[in-house]
């Protein structure tokens, strides 16, 4: 049998409007950080490396092996995932942000990602502790006149406990890409057992995914100029196929003329090693000590809770 | 058509050419004969320019010379050896080529990664691949962007970061489509210094032959894939009835006198459209007043600062300025597509968010890439595109799909698909799609760009002849010479000037600003329109003439008029003024001249 706690009807939008109302000026003033924090004061000296492993100027997670960093890291994350409390989710929060500290990554990428996640969870907040079936121990909170509507505390705990563990996870997503250049990263993959053609794939993605995205940019802005406003209607569709068909055909014409410059310059189908990877001690040593606070997650999780 | 030249062999096959090709033929996988029976020799230091109309067989020639496409037939051999098999993939190491579009061809990382990857694939280790993509970066002057992504990279330097992954190659031949296409003029020329010290063998395509003649010596004309012409450069752009048949006659840019009347204004310019500061005149209702507009970009770089511009009914006004001045982003705010801070006002009415959102009916652009605008399946769909989003009847569209398509001369063009269309259609089909709106206010961003010397030309008289307020923004000189009449100066988000054309082409320190300052191209042009005027040539030919030298039959001398033949060059200097026009030609085969020395020579009779 469920505790009910019955209370004034007023408390329903301190209990769930205010939290709402939190959260969107949360995410407000998040995207504001993060784009005050996105905008370069001076143009960075490009001769010389973006990351701070290659400047001198590095991290333990910088001179990491790449393998050992994305084994450890994938594994952890894992771990994470399994979680089915919320002190052991925050102590993973915890965790994540001294790893984001030691990894010097950049504050606005790591709020750009949070902020792609604040949707979902802010739905999450709001939706699960009205939805989640009441079971035997769980404490309702039923507001007066509204005996329909309750409020499953276990709901929100559940809630607040999968947006520890996304937040854990989506806060470790910057040191493991950000702190060696994307081709490394793909190449210690590859050594990993990820097919090279697929590392290929990813690596002529990122770069030519910013053209694309300008073309499509340009062709949109030659439609606009000659009228065009979407609408819900049968004409709209057919223009937008004929956008995305055109879009298609010139991105196909450029993959082609992308390869015919690639084996003028002598690819034969694979790329330069762009590092030679090598395992150290330190590197088994630091995913090690890693694995150790995984499993100390874990036991908390499981045993001693 | 005029006859193919026999003696298309520029010089006389002497040492080991680079490349040899005998009848060498190509066919696209449809069956379209692009290349057929081409027989040549490359030698080493040859700088070759290859030039031809749009759909001559450039393009393909130089995929086949690069090993990108196997030869359908004939032969093409490199360093004496067949082409194919292992000598095509130690060839590809030792012979750069730089694609039309740099995005092509940047496909690394980052700029260094990109310039060291071709000698990473000539078997240089990771340290030997970095220096030397380091001094190739040095050499194109963008060792401060070495670990720049290549996609944040303007234009230029991307051309420049395409062409520096070549030169690490240090290859003995470079093949260059289109190298300085839509580049501004102080990166061309920075391109053409670069190009001029490059010790090994050049075979560049353009369509533009005063870049070809400061950099080439050697002129090979294509024309249905077949070699009508191989001589020199000089040859080439002194014979201007070649020139024309090849669709690539471009004398209509030498003109001497200037074609911007007194008060700078354009022969088909409004009288209210003329040259002088704003603030100089008293103007009538402008179609375009903008009064301390500013915009920032996202990012917070403040990308325009305090315009003020007013432009006239029926004015032709151009905008020059280095590239990132801020002359897109300002035409971006004329046709609504941003939206700054500031007055503006259209017709006199203030641009409101509101009416912002419907200024595309007031104002056409064709934007520098056309291909950008052209999305419909058919021509005709294309044009009447506009004209549907603007409420036009059934027939009203039609109408106003054939008037657009005969303005820029592509009658019978509407079934026709636009992405199959040549860089100069595209170009006019993208103005007529425009033009069928009929645009209060007509911008034309860098309308030359990727055209031939023919489409230029066809270019300039449909614009000549239209009666719209014209916003021009264009790098070439003669285009801005020839349409407009007033020149505002951009730079670093303001504008800096805004004068006369006239009074702008004389002014060097603002040719200078802005990198208009051609001097090899102003240099060149004189030199061939000399040479259009006036070239020399030599010929040889068999001669039976009368002439009396003293002589001696047994002990007797004497002198007596007899016949003999001999065979010598003749040396002419004439005058080509142009195709239609009389030719001032010395008669070849009844002439007189003087034959000094020559009882000396060989004779076919005996003096004895």
């Amino acid at each position: 049998m469920a505790d009910v706690i019955h209370i004034p009807l007023w408390y329903l939008p301190l209990l769930v409007l205010l939290p709402l109302v939190a959260l969107a000026a949360a995410a407000v003033w998040l995207r504001r950080l993060a784009h005050r924090q996105s905008i370069a004061g001076e143009e960075p000296d490009w001769s010389v490396p973006p990351l701070a492993s290659e400047k001198g100027d590095d991290s333990m997670l910088h001179r990491w092996d790449v393998r050992c960093k994305i084994v450890t890291i994938m594994i952890f994350s894992f771990v994470i995932a399994s979680l089915s409390h919320l002190a052991p989710a925050l102590a993973a929060v915890g965790i994540s942000l001294i790893v984001l500290a030691i990894s010097k990554a950049c504050l606005a990428r790591v709020l750009f990602r949070l902020l792609a996640l604040a949707g979902f969870l802010g739905i999450l907040a709001v939706v699960m502790p009205f939805t989640v079936p009441a079971h035997p121990g769980d404490t309702l909170v039923v507001f007066a006149g509204l005996d329909w509507l309750g409020l499953n505390m276990r709901g929100l705990l559940l809630a607040a406990t999968i947006a520890a563990r996304a937040v854990a996870i989506a806060l470790l997503m910057e040191p493991l890409l950000s702190t060696a250049p994307l081709p490394v990263t793909l190449h210690g993959l590859s050594r990993l057992g990820v097919p090279e053609m697929a590392s290929q794939m990813v690596l002529l993605s990122h770069r030519y995914v910013h053209v694309f995205r300008q073309e499509a940019r340009r062709m949109s802005s030659g439609m606009q100029v000659r009228g065009f406003r979407k609408q819900t209607d049968f004409e709209t569709l057919r223009i937008v196929a004929n956008f995305l068909g055109m879009l298609f055909v010139r991105s196909f014409e450029r993959t082609e003329r992308v390869f015919e410059a690639m084996r003028a310059r002598g690819y034969r189908g694979r790329f330069p090693e762009p590092v030679k990877l090598r395992i150290r001690p330190a590197d088994i040593l630091i995913a090690a000590l890693w694995m150790a606070a995984a499993a100390a997650l874990i036991t908390y999780d499981r045993v001693i809770l | 058509m005029h006859e193919i030249d026999e003696a298309i062999q520029f010089r006389p096959a002497s040492g080991n050419p680079i490349f040899r090709m005998r009848g060498l033929s190509y066919s696209y996988p449809d069956g379209v004969e692009a290349i057929c029976g081409i027989s040549t020799d490359i030698f080493p230091g040859d700088r070759i320019a290859l030039v031809g109309q749009n759909g001559s067989g450039k393009t393909t020639l130089i995929k086949l010379l690069s090993g990108l496409l196997k030869t359908g037939g004939g032969e093409l051999s490199y360093k004496n050896e067949p082409l194919d098999g292992r000598l095509l993939e130690q060839k590809s190491l030792e012979t750069g080529v730089l694609f039309q579009d740099p995005d092509d061809q940047l496909f690394m990382h980052t700029v260094l990664e990109d310039a060291a990857f071709g000698p990473r694939q000539q078997g240089f280790s990771s340290v030997e691949a970095h220096t030397a993509a380091q001094r190739a970066l040095r050499q194109v002057s963008l060792d401060k962007m070495a670990y720049k992504a290549p996609h944040n990279l303007s234009y230029g330097q991307k051309k420049r970061a395409a062409l520096a992954g070549l030169l690490a190659m240090e290859p003995g031949v470079l093949l260059l489509d289109e190298p300085t296409a839509n580049l501004d003029p102080s990166q061309e020329q920075v391109f053409l210094d670069l190009l001029k010290n490059f010790p090994g063998t050049l075979v560049c395509i353009s369509h533009d032959l005063i870049f070809l003649y400061e950099l080439c010596d050697r002129a090979v004309v294509l024309d249905q894939g077949r070699i009508h012409h191989d001589y020199t450069m000089r040859e080439l752009v002194s014979q201007r009835h070649t020139l024309r048949e090849h669709g690539l006659d471009f004398s209509f840019r030498l003109v001497v006198a200037p074609q911007v009347p007194e008060h700078g204004k354009s022969p088909h310019e409004n009288p209210h459209s003329g040259g002088g500061r704003v603030s100089d005149r008293t103007p009538k209702q402008p179609v375009v007043a903008m009064q301390d507009y500013n915009h920032r970009y996202p990012d917070g770089t403040l990308a325009l600062k305090n315009i003020n511009l007013a432009i006239e009914k029926g004015g032709r006004v151009s905008i020059v300025g280095e590239n990132g001045a801020g002359k897109s982003t300002l035409l971006s705010c004329l046709v609504g597509l941003r939206q700054g801070k500031g007055d503006y006002f259209f017709s006199g009415n203030p641009v409101t968010r509101k009416v912002q959102k419907k200024l595309w009916r007031r104002v056409g652009i064709v934007f520098q890439d056309c291909a950008d605008q052209l999305f419909c399946p058919s021509v005709k769909e294309e044009v009447s595109f506009g004209l549907r989003r603007l409420g036009c009847s059934r027939a009203e569209t039609e109408a106003g799909v054939f008037r657009a398509l005969s303005m820029v001369g592509l009658e019978g063009f509407e079934e026709r698909v636009p992405l199959h269309l040549s860089g100069g259609e595209k170009r006019r089909l993208a103005l007529a799609c425009v033009l069928a709106m009929e645009p209060e206010l007509l911008i034309l961003d860098e309308p030359t760009a990727g055209l031939d010397p023919r489409g230029e030309e066809l270019l300039i008289q449909i614009l000549r002849d239209l009666s719209v307020t014209l916003l021009l923004v264009s790098h070439d000189v003669f285009f801005i010479r020839e349409l407009t009449g007033r020149t505002l100066v951009m730079h670093q988000g303001h504008i800096l000037e805004d004068l006369p054309t006239r009074d702008f082409l004389t002014d060097e320190r603002l040719g200078n600003l802005n990198g208009l300052a051609y001097t090899y191209r102003v240099q060149n042009t004189r030199d061939i329109q000399t040479l259009q005027h006036e070239h020399e040539h030599e010929h040889s030919h068999l001669h039976y003439h009368l002439h009396s030298h003293p002589h001696r039959h047994g002990e007797l001398v004497h002198e007596h008029p007899h016949e003999h033949a001999h065979q010598h060059l003749h040396r002419f200097v004439h005058r080509h003024p142009g195709q239609g026009e009389k030719h001032d030609h010395a008669p070849r085969r009844y002439h007189e001249h003087d034959h000094p020395g020559h009882d000396k020579e060989p004779h076919d009779h005996s003096h004895d």
